[in-house]
């Protein structure tokens, strides 16, 4: 049952993977997109990890997806790109999607991926919190400290002194 | 006086109908039957109650109607029956319609109108049905230009996203279709879902005040989805749970609204941006922009689109009801089923009739969906009280409010939280 998801999985995510860069219409090629950021929350799904895939779902479907959509349909087409494309530049590019793809498994494999147990029980996300408050802390603290800073630096970016309109005040 | 068929005559229309018999009989007997063996030949019958359900045995049923309670209680427990009828869309879609009728009967109140009133003729009590069958046969139209497969999915997209997030509403205890152990989560990741839906609605349309009405739905929706999250983590600090289940289980002395009150006002106001009710109501301001996203939508493609808003309206309602105002906790109204009626039957002079296998609910399940429909109808008078009181707000000050005023109003109702946490009064040695 779980290879059938899993293949089934793998079937959408790859598929609108290669869609949402192959399609001419960006529109469809960002609904593609969103195709391939559901598929890998399905896959953590299948790998016990509820928490990452409910949050996969509603930060990089329910976020990401739209600031794209939206970019995407305020801005003409035209002004973004110009149609360069021949069959060298295709065939080039996934030449190197594959070298990558290549050293990429390499290196998961030789990690010792193959020696781990996988009928282990899944980590609770408690446990992961509780990590996270006591021994990993300053990690937290800096993440924290990071994001917030961010925040505020992106708040003071968008802030602009409004000029004086009648219209507008009150 | 005008004849609807001139030609009629009795006799005719009479052996009419012996001839449809005659023709229906003896396909039956020839074709119909022996199917009917051949199916039953090869699928696997039914065991209920320790008895191969043969087709004599069913037929038995049919003469005795109270046989068949112990499988209607076997059905009830099936996930199907939950998903289409109880805590899930059948549940749903009947206090969406009766909230539809009692909105449109409160508004014309308000404003001193009588409101639907003919059909039916008790207070117009079937207006919703006509409106229903005006939508069903009503021609859709597609815009020439429009993307049409887009177009067409965006509806169905969107009820069915709302009835996703009907399905993980606990309504009464063990009543729920979905008991996802990160209820709350997969809400935040379901409501996420209605900006892209609503935009891709409004651009496949292809003309303008739907476009219009869509981006000004997608700031509302993305911008008020960060005071909607941030005001629930008080609760969820308070109960150290996820689950939607749990969170309503643990409120049965008092409800979380009485130590959590600005995370409930401010959830409250997310919620009227998020259904896109007045006074946030700017992605279908019908004086600005015709009908906002929903202008192209014709037919029964705006009856879904209708159904849809109404669904989530319920799932808020309910949401708010779980969290805040401690979902089907209440006390017990319902009265015990009468026990001499299980251990003697009912006693009709001569007769006495015996039932097996009531009563079908039990008094906790009953009560507490009873006590969640109040509840949940209450929230939602609230939602929709503001449209016969308060104006459209500007966009400007919709997102200042939402950016500014509410995140800061949620950070207090988390200092609150922990303060409550840290103090002994919630939480382990405090009052739970």
């Amino acid at each position: 049952m779980a290879d059938v998801a899993f293949l089934a999985l793998t079937v959408i995510t790859i598929g609108s993977a290669i869609a949402a860069l192959e399609m001419r219409s960006l529109i469809y090629g960002s609904i593609a997109l969103m195709g391939t950021l559901g598929g890998i929350a399905g896959f953590f799904l299948l790998l016990d990890a509820p928490f990452v895939a409910l949050f996969q779902l509603a930060v990089y479907v329910g976020s990401i997806a739209v600031l794209i959509l939206f970019t995407v349909m305020l801005v003409k087409r035209e002004l973004i790109f110009k149609k360069i494309e021949d069959k060298r530049r295709k065939f080039a590019g996934i030449g190197l999607m594959l070298v990558l793809m290549v050293a990429l498994g390499a290196v998961f494999v030789d990690s010792g991926i193959k020696t781990m147990t996988t009928d282990e029980p899944s980590v609770n996300f408690r446990d992961i919190g509780a990590d996270f408050v006591t021994y990993y802390w300053p990690a937290l603290i800096l993440m924290g400290l990071i994001l917030a800073g961010s925040v505020t630096g992106a708040l003071v970016l968008a802030r602009r002194v409004d000029e004086e309109n009648d219209q507008r005040i009150n | 006086m005008s004849v609807i068929a001139p030609n009629f005559k009795l006799s005719k229309f009479i052996v009419a109908i012996l001839g449809d018999v005659f023709w229906i009989l003896l396909l039956v007997v020839l074709v119909g039957i022996p199917a009917i063996f051949i199916i039953l030949f090869y699928i696997p019958l039914p065991v209920i109650n320790g008895d191969l359900l043969t087709p004599f045995l069913a037929l038995s049923w049919l003469v005795n109607p109270t046989l068949t309670i112990p499988i209607v209680k076997a059905f009830m427990t099936t996930d199907i029956f939950r998903v289409m009828a109880f805590p899930g869309f059948g549940f749903a879609v009947l206090l969406a319609a009766s909230v539809i009728f009692i909105e449109r009967k409160m508004m014309a109140k308000l404003q001193l109108r009588v409101g639907p009133f003919y059909c039916g003729k008790v207070e117009g009590i079937l207006q919703l049905m006509g409106d229903g069958l005006k939508l069903i046969s009503k021609e859709i139209i597609i815009p020439a230009k429009a993307d049409k497969p887009l177009f067409w999915a965006a509806p169905v997209l969107f009820v069915a996203t709302a009835a996703a997030f009907v399905a993980l509403i606990p309504v009464a205890p063990g009543w729920v279709v979905a008991d996802v152990d990160l209820g709350l989560l997969a809400v935040f990741a379901v409501i996420g879902f209605f900006p892209i839906i609503t935009i891709l609605s409004a651009w496949s349309a292809n003309s303008k005040y739907p476009f219009i009405g869509g981006i000004r739905a997608l700031f509302q929706m993305v911008s008020f989805e960060i005071p909607l999250i941030l005001s629930l983590l008080g609760v969820v600090m308070v109960t150290g749970t996820l689950n939607l289940s749990e969170i309503a289980a643990s409120q049965s002395s008092f409800p979380w609204i009485i130590f959590l009150p600005i995370g409930a006002i401010v959830f409250f106001i997310t919620m009227l941006a998020e259904l896109e009710r007045i006074p946030f109501d700017l992605p279908e301001a019908e004086s600005e922009i015709v009908a906002g996203w929903l202008t192209e939508l014709s037919g029964m493609m705006y009856g879904l689109v209708q159904l849809g808003t109404y669904l989530k309206l319920y799932a808020f309602a309910g949401l708010f009801t779980v969290l805040f105002l401690a979902g089907w906790h209440g006390p017990m109204v319902i009265p015990p089923f009468p026990s001499e009626l299980l251990a003697n039957g009912l006693e009709m002079g001569p007769i006495t009739l015996t039932i097996d296998g009531f009563p079908l609910f039990t008094q906790e399940m009953l009560n507490g969906t009873l006590w969640f429909v109040i509840k949940t109808m209450a929230v939602i008078f609230f939602i929709i009280l503001p449209r016969g009181v308060f104006p459209r707000v500007r966009v400007d000050m919709l997102l200042n409010l939402g950016w500014t005023k509410l995140i800061g109003l949620c950070f207090v109702n988390i200092f609150i939280a922990l303060g409550l946490i840290y103090a002994g009064v919630l939480g382990p040695g405090g009052l739970q």
